[in-house]
This record gives structure tokens, sequence and C-alpha cells, in this order.
């Protein structure tokens, strides 16, 4: 599903690589934390991905993607098969929590009537059926966060890219999303989360990589964020 | 492509950017309104070198003397300079005017204005042969041929004044059309600003685009058509500057010489023929600016 080979990334800004010869694989249906202190190439890390930036060396591939050899007119496509969410939501607050969801879908050219059928569908999906009207300003932090995964997963995408999450978040709110991508990991979408949050990675028990100045440092099939920390 | 999509994009865009919208919008026009002052300035060059070509004619004045007491030219050395000119290879016509019809003329010329009229007296117009030429262009052949004669006071030629009255009318022409240069390239600049400063209000949005695969057109074509509409607005408010002006300014001032058919007219139909040009040069120039501006300056 993605696989890093030998991938280093060195901007040109900085003289220490801000990855450093990493190759990883995940597969299909996997959720895997990515966890490691700021500065240690997590979002290096997802925008190779998502092709926002271009390894120096190596290659990366999403799907059938070869994401560091391919045109710039196919990065759209990949970016089609991605879905992404943030620590701070990104919601446009000048449309409603349908219209968001509906934005997704219209700039990428969806006929209307397929955005009307399955934008509700993926409201109840993470539960903000009754709240298609409302603005993003009326709404709780964590309802926030489930209309930015619900536009992240409206057009159903092979990955969900989420960039600490939960990191806005209260841990009982944090929890409830947590819930909410293990449910949408079920669904067999590959889940790749960066955070910083010890409690969940623990409580979760999933595949954590730990990267540390560009390198991975551990990578245990059912981790924990740490020992001793 | 979803076109309702893109459409309130472009209109939001619009309104949220309004002071520079009408700023654009504004530079634009009176850019283009120049620029269509110019071009009318070439129709009416060229309707009235249609109008005064086979029309034109050498004035050979004559003297005093002969003014004031050769009423038919029968007498030397009047007769004699008619049948020299009427001898004069490519000389069409030649027709005696004494001193009594030319004042008929300038009368007739001058009656919208009695004050000039109450100045004048017959004594002041000399008696005259006006000589058509088969070339309007062959003028210096009756210059060179009858100045200085005796009985001749002066050869006239229409044709120079008419040379002299058309380079007025290209030095007009030539400022405008410097002018709407000028406007044309602060339109330039106020298109390119305007982009940038709608991309960086529309930054968020742009971002989801591209972070869900918006293509590069679906991303960029709402500003480009931003800028294309605001063009066009621009040209349409340049039309009807251009109407007014016609309507309240140039048809007062030029009144008494398009109705004694010294200059054509500008129509509305001329307007009406320019303004396509108008529109297209507004369209390009919105259009590749914007174009332009995403390549270079907007990561989209």
């Amino acid at each position: 599903m993605i696989r890093l080979e030998h991938v280093s990334k060195v901007y040109k800004t900085s003289t220490r690589p801000a990855l450093d010869d990493v190759s990883v694989e995940m597969e299909k249906g996997e959720f895997v934390f990515l966890i490691g202190p700021s500065g240690s190439g997590k979002s290096t890390f997802l925008r190779l991905l998502l092709r926002e930036e271009v390894p120096t060396r190596g290659r990366v591939y999403v799907s059938n993607f070869d994401v560091a050899k391919m045109s710039r007119r196919r990065v759209p496509r990949l970016r089609q098969s991605i879905g992404c969410v943030f620590q701070d939501f990104r919601l446009l607050p000048t449309k409603t929590v349908a219209e968001n969801v509906a934005f997704a879908l219209e700039v990428i050219g969806k006929p209307r009537n397929t955005i009307v059928k399955v934008v509700p569908e993926v409201l109840q999906l993470v539960g903000l059926d009754g709240k298609e009207d409302r603005f993003p300003t009326e709404l709780s932090g964590g309802e926030q966060q489930r209309v930015a995964i619900a536009r992240a997963f409206v057009n159903r995408p092979l990955v969900l890219i989420a960039d600490e999450p939960t990191g806005n978040l209260d841990p009982d709110t944090s929890q409830d999303i947590m819930l909410l991508l293990e449910r949408i990991n079920r669904t067999g979408t590959t889940v790749i989360m960066a955070t910083h949050d010890h409690g969940i990675v623990d409580s979760m028990r999933r595949r954590v990589v730990e990267l540390a100045y560009g390198k991975v440092v551990r990578d245990d099939a059912r981790g924990v964020y740490g020992v001793g920390r | 492509m979803r076109t309702s999509f893109v459409f309130s994009e472009v209109i939001t865009g619009l309104r949220r950017n309004v002071t520079m919208t009408i700023a654009m919008i504004l530079t634009t026009a009176i850019s283009l309104g120049l620029l269509g002052g110019g071009l009318l300035v070439v129709r009416m060059v060229d309707k009235m070198q249609a109008n005064y070509a086979g029309k034109l004619e050498v004035s050979v004045l004559l003297t005093n003397d002969i003014s004031a007491n050769d009423k038919d030219c029968t007498q030397q050395p009047c007769a004699g300079l008619r049948s020299a000119l009427d001898q004069t290879s490519g000389v069409e016509s030649v027709v005696y005017e004494n001193r009594d019809a030319g004042f008929e003329r300038f009368k007739r010329i001058f009656e919208a204005q009695p004050e000039l009229l109450k100045l004048a007296r017959p004594e002041a117009i000399p008696a005259t042969f006006r000589v058509k030429l088969e070339d309007p262009e062959r003028t210096d052949v009756i210059k060179q041929a009858f100045e200085g004669k005796p009985g001749v006071k002066g050869v006239d030629d229409q044709g120079k004044f008419l040379e002299r009255f058309f380079e007025g009318l290209n030095g007009m022409r030539d400022v405008a059309l410097i002018l709407a240069l000028i406007q044309a390239f602060a339109a330039l600049l106020l298109i390119s600003n305007t982009i940038q400063v709608s991309a960086f209000t529309r930054r968020v949005e742009v971002g989801i685009m591209r972070l869900v695969g918006a293509t590069r057109w679906y991303t960029q074509l709402p500003f480009l058509i931003e800028a294309v509409v605001a063009g066009i607005i621009g040209s349409v408010t340049a039309v009807g500057g251009l109407v007014l002006f016609k309507a309240f300014f140039l048809d007062r001032i030029t009144r008494n010489l398009t109705e004694s058919g010294i200059i054509p007219p500008i129509g509305y139909l001329d307007i009406l023929i320019v303004s396509p040009w108008l529109f297209l040069v507004a369209i390009v120039i919105s259009a590749s600016t914007g174009y332009v501006t995403l390549r270079l300056y907007v990561r989209l």
C-alpha cells in the first residue's frame, strides 16, 4: 500500500536531513501511529506521501503511484486517493457543515446527484446528522474535527492521513475521535496518524513507527508511546 | 467541470475584494476608452481622406488689382493665366471665382459665426482660380509653375492644409494610444495584484482544494475568470463612456464642423464597430496577465 525505500529529504535551508534513509512499508488496512519529537521528520514523512514534497533520494509508493517520479498532472489523482485531517481542522468558516464536506467533492468535479447522496451518509457515519446546516463556529472542537474527518473520508480514500488530529482536543473528545478513526480503519482504509498523545497510543496498541532525527528508531507491531515517558 | 461551482467562486471572489475589483475595472475602462478614442480618430481620418479624395483643389489666388477690376476674367493677365492653367497637363478643370462669389462662399461657410462675418469685408477676399487636378497629389506642378507670375498673389494648396489637419488628428490619436498604453500597464499591474490578493484571501480554500486532489484548472479557473469578468465589465464601461463622450461632448464641439461637411461625424455605428476590439483586448490582456501571475507568483 505504502512503501518508502531509502528515502532521504534534505531541505535547502537546513544542513541536517529531515528524513535520513527511511525505509518503511505499510499494508492496506493498517493503523499506524507515527511518533517522535517535533522536528523528527513526521510532517516531512506525511508531506512526501501527498507529494507536497519530493524526496531528495529514494522512492515513495502509495497504492499504484510512484509518488516521487509521477508527473505533476497526475498529482490530483494521487491526492484524491488520500484523505487528510489536521490539528487545526481547516474548515471553511463561510460554509455550513454539509457544504464543507460537499466542497471536497465539488472541486474534484463529482456530479451533484452523487454529492447529495453521499454527504448525508458520511455525516451520519461521523455522528453529525442533524447538524448539516450549522457553521463551523457554532460547533465544538470535537464536532469540527468530525466535519474534517467527514470531508477527508467522503471520497472513500485508500489512505487517511491524520496529523495530530487530537492536538487541540480534550482527552474525552480525543477518545471519541479515535473511535471514529478506528471505525474508518475497519472499512479497510489505511490510517496513518502522527501524534504526541501518549495516552492514545498506549491504549490503542497499534503499530508504532518512531522517528528521531529523521531516522526510524522503532517499529513495533503493537507498541506503546515509549518506555519511561 | 462544474460550472456552477466555478462561477459561485468567481462571484464571491469579486465581492470579497470589492475595492480592488473596482480599481481594476476603472483602470481597465479608462485604458480601453482611450484605445477606443484612438481607434475612432483613425476611422475619422480614413473617412475624411475618402471624402476629400477627388474633391481637393488648388486655389490660385489673384492680386488685388485683378480682384477689384476684372469680374469675368476677360482682361490680361487674368485671361492669359486661365488659358495657361487650362493647358497645363494634369489639370482637370479650372473655375474662376471673382471677389463677390468668393465673399458669398465665405459667408456660407461661416454663417454660424456672425461675429466673424461682421468683421469681414469683401475687399479681403481675392479672386481665385479653383483648379481641380486629375491626380490630387500632384499639386506641386501648379505651385511651381504659377507662383510669382504676374497677377498671381499666391497658390494655396488645400491638400497641404488638410495634411496639417490630419497631422493634428494623428497626433491626437498617438497621444490617446500612448495614454492607453500607460493605463493598460497600470491595469495589468492591478489585475496581477488583485489576483495575488484574491489568492491570498482564499488560501485556505485553495489549500483544501489542492489537498483533496482538485486539478489545476479547478483551482486556477476561478481566479482567471475573475480577472476576465472584471476586464469585460471594464470594456463595457469603456464603450458606455465613449457613447456618453460622443453624446454630451464630441457632438457639441464638432457640430459646426460636421454640419458644414468639413469633418465627418462620428456615429454610434463607429463606436459599435470599435467595441469588439475593446472586448477582445480586455479579454486577452486580463486572461494572459492572470495566467502569468498564477504561474509566477501563486502556488496553487
